[in-house]
């Protein structure tokens, strides 16, 4: 069995540990008996902090499943997940949805943003329901880094798909959350959108020690990341360190081949 | 047929969302259905009640009718003679005299009324054989001898009664007083009279205060002979024309219609009612078939993609409305039936005894209420059905996010003003009408007209006043409050028919308390300025002879006054001349009514031979003072009598009276066909009037039918009747605001299915379902506010024009009840909340996944 558990050492950002999150033995089914689908399959997995992790493979491997579940947002069947030192698996509603809002950041595929709110209310939605004042530098910075100064008072409607993925890139950073999760960030978007979104996530890793994970089957968009892990089957099957779009794309094929012959 | 079978499968796939709209339409159908049932079978009750009591041919005086008494307090009679010659006729199988008198009042031992407490007459009369056809005697014996009675079982149970209890009879003859000997049970329903029974002489001398007369002669048909037949025997037995023969059928038909007419009131009324609920529950069908419309738009453009026509799209939608209808209606025919049962039951509690055996399902009753229940609702989906057909096939290809926001257009708007305008003109119009009748029109058409005005702007008008509300109420709520603000800002269209639907029944609400609370405080007005009497004496029978002596032996009063209508009719030099007859009243009611005069003193009326007049009468006929007019009485003989005062008829109490003195009365009318007194005043010894209060009433114990009252007691009185009459209004209304309630509902629960990816991105970036729970909430609070404001504003005016308008009838006084308007308008918001709580939960247990689930 492969896992992608990497030995914790301590470093980086605030004295805390380095791993931002972490899952052990994470098991989630659907259904019972003879209609029972293993989604993931005691998967461990250590998500180290302050990098840029991308989770890879085919449709029905389980990588959003896993992402659902290591942010909160789906409960697991078996095994435990924890966010920095916090086990989220077994917590209630309540303090699963504080947790969400107050340590993780989200950009979905599509349907980032609520159309009633324009851009910078979007952006401190989080903050807002959590009835916090956003650090008003910090907000300029982030901002200003995905570049809609101009753009504060429109609407989602009014905004291109890519300022859209923008706002919603800035409303993950604007609260600092410990980890974002980002589930196909730039699906939707055509590669000049997508490229400068993921250069963006890529920078907020460098500059601002953001942890972030995303879930995507464009090779290009793994490429951003520091570390690829590959999942088939309900399990991890394989990771790679700094890949290039090529390598990805050749290990997909890989993968692809295999199934076939298996 | 895959035009069915696509609307079959959608309704189906569909029916939670439906849920909603059916039980609008169940609800206004079983109002309908449930008012036709309920005023059948009491119409049914009365019938067989009718045709149980009358005898094959009934003979009675000429002026004899049915259901009412005449003025002087003794029922019309014929002699005993006609019974024996109608008893020659040829198939007479018998005949007997009846006496039957409806102005009595019957107490027990304690003076309490037996009476029924509904407006249900108490009858007294004669025991015959006629009345063994509807009753049976169930315990004792029929009476004999001038102290015995029987009463019917109803009334005996009703009030505890048994045998050898003491009865007290109060006719305009006299009190008698009898003990029950028997008691006898209808063999039909009879909804609510009381009945007693004497021995025939007994009822002669006591009811009519003769002997050797009747009121009516019953025939019974002997075998073979039709009623018909017998009828023309009798006549020809009796001589034509002297007397009014019918036969059972004729006069059960002629006793029914005043009983119809009353139920036609009540009938039109409730459907009234029971239409105001179906056009709230349209803006509910709309709402529902807009937004599945709208949540259906990339289905729908897939359709006319792959090659369906407008046509069948359109179709496709009115097919699912049909079924909503037939569907609703069905449940709602059955519900109606279950209603008037309840209404009966609910009747019976009140002391009206109906039974179910009566119940009355006619055949057209579910053909009206399914007919109206699909009409209705095809009617309310068409504008959805047909915004549906122009979806273009190109919103099959388009990312389907949230549907498109319905933007309210400036055509709309300009219709909406249009209509706003012309509304509020004529109700400025009707405002400064010069007669009462002309301007009632023209306010009808303002409120309608601003009605429908407003329907059309509500969506405009959304925008503003849901700032409005916002900016007061939300505000304390933070981006919780926000977001609810703008969920109820951006469908203004939605938001703008779910508060119509609630606006046009706060809208009455606000009228007619307006209307109610003005007329309070004009009656009060006038009374305190025109009344001076201190005590006021009437009932709901002729104040009698012995409760008159009764009242005028009361210690501690400085003078009393009798006060009767008499019927006469009057000429005037110029040759015109009317019926509506005269007021005697003695002298001193100069001092318990203030009357301004014109011309003349009004004391001087009261003087021998002299009368005054209105203005209004005094203008139109050229009458002057001085001038001499012709009074015939009724029964009694002509006199000459000189105008001596013209009064001021800018007044409601008496408009228009004519008055003279008792005295002037008594000179040309016998004294047997002098009427009982309707009301009576009295004003007490000064410093005396509290003993002289409690005196009066204390004499007045044993005449319970009568009620004396201050003038505080008398306002009072005035302000709880039109309070229940209010109060049963608004009951009645609530239909329609239960409706309305069901329309807020509907628009949060499909409005939380259709934003099930937004509640999930909410929940996901870290809102509670707390504060989920409060979002929506707090929009429907600002939906439900948005409709009061705008219906209670609307009614408002309404009410006031109404007020304007009858000041010419004498609501002079316009009075807004602001405890009743700002009651209604907090109680909307918690309406509101009450709305969201289904809603609001199920958007608390959404999963958070569906958000994020890419379609």
């Amino acid at each position: 069995m492969t896992s992608a558990v990497t030995i914790p050492r301590h470093g980086g950002t605030g004295g805390r540990t380095a791993v931002a999150a972490r899952a052990r033995q994470v098991v989630k089914a659907y259904g019972s008996g003879e209609t029972r689908v293993v989604a993931l399959d005691q998967v461990d997995v250590d998500i180290a902090r302050g990098q840029f992790t991308a989770i890879m493979g085919p449709s029905g491997s389980g990588k959003s499943t896993l992402m659902h579940c290591l942010a909160g947002l789906d409960t697991v069947t078996s095994g435990q997940i924890y966010l920095d030192e916090t086990e989220i698996t077994g917590l209630k509603d309540k303090k699963l949805t504080q947790l969400r809002r107050d340590r993780i950041g989200f950009i979905f595929q599509a349907f980032n943003l609520l159309p009633t709110l324009n851009a910078i209310e979007n952006i401190t939605l989080p903050m807002d329901i959590a009835g916090r004042k956003p650090n008003k530098g910090w907000l300029d910075q982030v901002v200003e880094t995905v570049g809609l100064a101009d753009r504060l008072k429109h609407r989602p409607s009014q905004l291109s798909g890519g300022q859209q993925q923008r706002v919603a890139v800035a409303r993950a950073l604007a609260a600092r959350p410990e980890i974002i999760f980002g589930d196909e960030p730039t699906g939707n978007l055509d590669s000049r959108a997508g490229a400068e979104v993921l250069g963006f996530l890529r920078r907020s890793v460098d500059e601002l020690g953001q942890t972030i994970v995303i879930v995507t089957h464009d090779p290009v968009a793994a490429s951003y990341s520091d570390r690829v892990l590959y999942l088939a089957d309900g399990r991890i099957v394989d990771e790679m360190y700094q890949p290039t779009a090529d390598q990805v794309l050749d290990r997909m094929k890989d993968f692809d081949a295999r199934g076939r012959t298996s | 047929m895959t035009v069915l079978k696509t609307s079959m499968r959608n309704f189906f796939a569909h029916k939670g969302r439906m849920a909603l709209s059916a039980v609008a339409v169940l609800l206004s159908v079983a109002f309908v259905c449930g008012t036709l049932v309920f005023t059948d079978t009491m119409n049914t009750t009365f019938d067989k009640l009718f045709a149980a009591t009358s005898s094959d041919v009934t003979v009675s005086p000429k002026t004899a009718k049915s259901d009412s008494t005449p003025q002087n307090g003794r029922p019309d009679s014929l002699p005993a003679s006609v019974l024996e010659r109608a008893e020659k006729a040829e198939g007479v199988k018998y005949a007997e005299g009846a006496v039957s008198s409806m102005n009595v009042t019957v107490v027990n031992s304690a003076n309490k009324n037996m009476g029924s407490s509904t407006g249900a007459p108490t009858i007294a009369g004669n025991w015959t054989r006629n009345d063994l056809r509807s009753m049976e005697i169930t315990s004792g014996h029929a009476p004999r001898g001038p102290t015995e009675t029987m009463v019917d079982a109803d009334t005996a149970d009703k009030h505890h009664l048994k045998l050898g209890d003491e009865l007290r009879t109060i006719a305009v003859t006299g009190d008698f007083k009898a003990r029950i000997v028997g008691i006898a049970t209808f063999k039909v329903t009879n909804p609510g009279a009381a009945v007693v029974y004497f021995d025939t002489a007994t009822a002669q001398r006591e009811l009519l205060g003769t002997t050797g007369r009747f009121t009516n002669i019953n025939l019974s048909a002997a075998t073979g002979v039709t009623n018909d037949t017998l009828k023309q025997n009798v006549i020809s037995s009796i001589g034509a024309g002297a007397y009014k023969v019918q036969t059972q059928k004729e006069y059960s038909d002629e006793n029914r219609s005043g009983v119809g007419s009353f139920m036609n009131v009540i009938k039109y009324a409730m459907l009234g009612f029971a239409g105001i609920a179906f056009l709230v529950g349209i803006f509910l069908i709309i709402n529902t078939f807009s937004m599945l419309v709208a949540q259906r738009t990339r289905e729908i453009g897939l359709m006319r993609a792959i090659g369906s026509s407008r046509k069948q799209v359109n179709r496709s939608v009115l097919v699912e409305a049909t079924l909503l209808g037939v569907f609703g209606s069905i449940l709602g025919v059955g519900a109606g039936v279950g209603l008037a049962i309840g209404l009966m039951k609910l009747m019976s509690a009140a002391g009206m005894d109906l039974s179910t055996r009566d119940l009355t399902v006619k055949a057209t009753t579910p053909v009206i209420g399914l007919v109206l229940g699909v009409v209705v609702t095809v009617l309310a989906a068409y504008l959805p059905a047909r915004r549906a057909g122009k979806v273009s096939p190109m919103a099959a290809l388009r990312d389907a996010g949230t549907p498109a926001d319905g933007k309210a257009g400036l055509v709309r708007g300009i219709i909406g003003l249009v209509l706003t305008g012309a509304g509020t003109f004529a109700l400025f119009t009707a405002a400064h009408a010069d007669k009462a009748t002309d301007g009632s029109l023209v306010l009808g058409a303002g409120v309608v007209l601003t009605l429908i005005g407003f329907v059309i702007i509500g969506p405009l008008l959304a925008g503003g006043v849901v700032r409005v509300i916002s900016a007061v109420l939300l505000r304390f709520f933070g981006p919780v409050g926000r977001m609810a603000e703008r969920n109820a800002l951006r469908n203004p269209r939605r938001t703008g028919a779910t508060g119509a639907a609630l606006m046009i029944g706060l809208a009455l609400v606000a009228c007619l308390s307006v209307v109610g609370s003005s007329m309070v405080a004009s009656a009060t007005d006038e009374l305190d300025k025109s009344v001076g009497t201190d005590f006021i004496i009437q009932g709901n029978q002729r104040i009698v002879p012995q409760a008159a002596k009764a009242i005028e032996t009361t210690p501690g009063l400085e003078h009393v006054t009798h006060y009767r209508d008499i019927e006469a009719k009057l000429t005037t030099p110029d040759g015109f001349s009317d019926s509506d007859g005269v007021t005697a009243a003695d002298p001193t009611y100069a001092q318990d009514l203030h009357r301004k005069t014109t011309a003349g003193e009004l004391t001087a009326a009261y003087g021998r031979d002299s009368m005054s007049v209105g203005s209004e009468f005094a203008t139109k006929h050229h009458v002057k003072l001085g001038d001499t007019l012709t009074v015939a009485f009724k029964g009694g003989s002509t006199a000459k009598l000189k105008v001596a005062a013209i009064t001021d008829d800018d007044v409601v109490i008496d408009q228009g009276a004519r008055y003279l003195s008792t005295q002037t009365m008594r000179k040309y009318l016998p004294a047997n066909r002098i009427p009982p007194d309707q009301i009576m005043f009295a004003s007490a010894k000064s410093g005396q009037e509290k003993q002289a209060y409690a005196a009066l009433k204390k004499s007045m114990e044993q005449y319970p039918q009568y009620q004396v009252r201050d003038q505080s007691d008398y306002k009072q009185e005035l302000k709880d009747q039109i309070g229940q009459l209010l109060n049963m209004v608004y009951g009645l209304l609530a239909l329609a605001i239960v409706v309305a309630v069901l329309g807020v509902i509907n628009t949060l629960a499909l409005s939380v299915v259709e934003r099930t990816r937004e509640i999930g991105l909410m929940r996901a970036i870290g809102m509670s379902r707390r504060q989920l729970r409060r979002m929506i909430r707090l929009e429907s609070v600002v939906i439900a506010l948005f409709g009061a404001l705008l219906g209670l504003g609307l009614g408002m005016g309404w009410g006031a024009t109404a007020q304007k308008l009858l000041a010419l009838e004498g609501l002079k006084v316009l009075e807004i009840p602001w405890p009743t308007i700002i009651g209604v308008f907090i109680g909307s918001a918690f309406v509101g909340l009450f709305a969201a709580l289904i809603p609001a939960f199920r958007a608390g247990r959404m999963n958070v996944l569906n958000a994020i689930a890419t379609d």
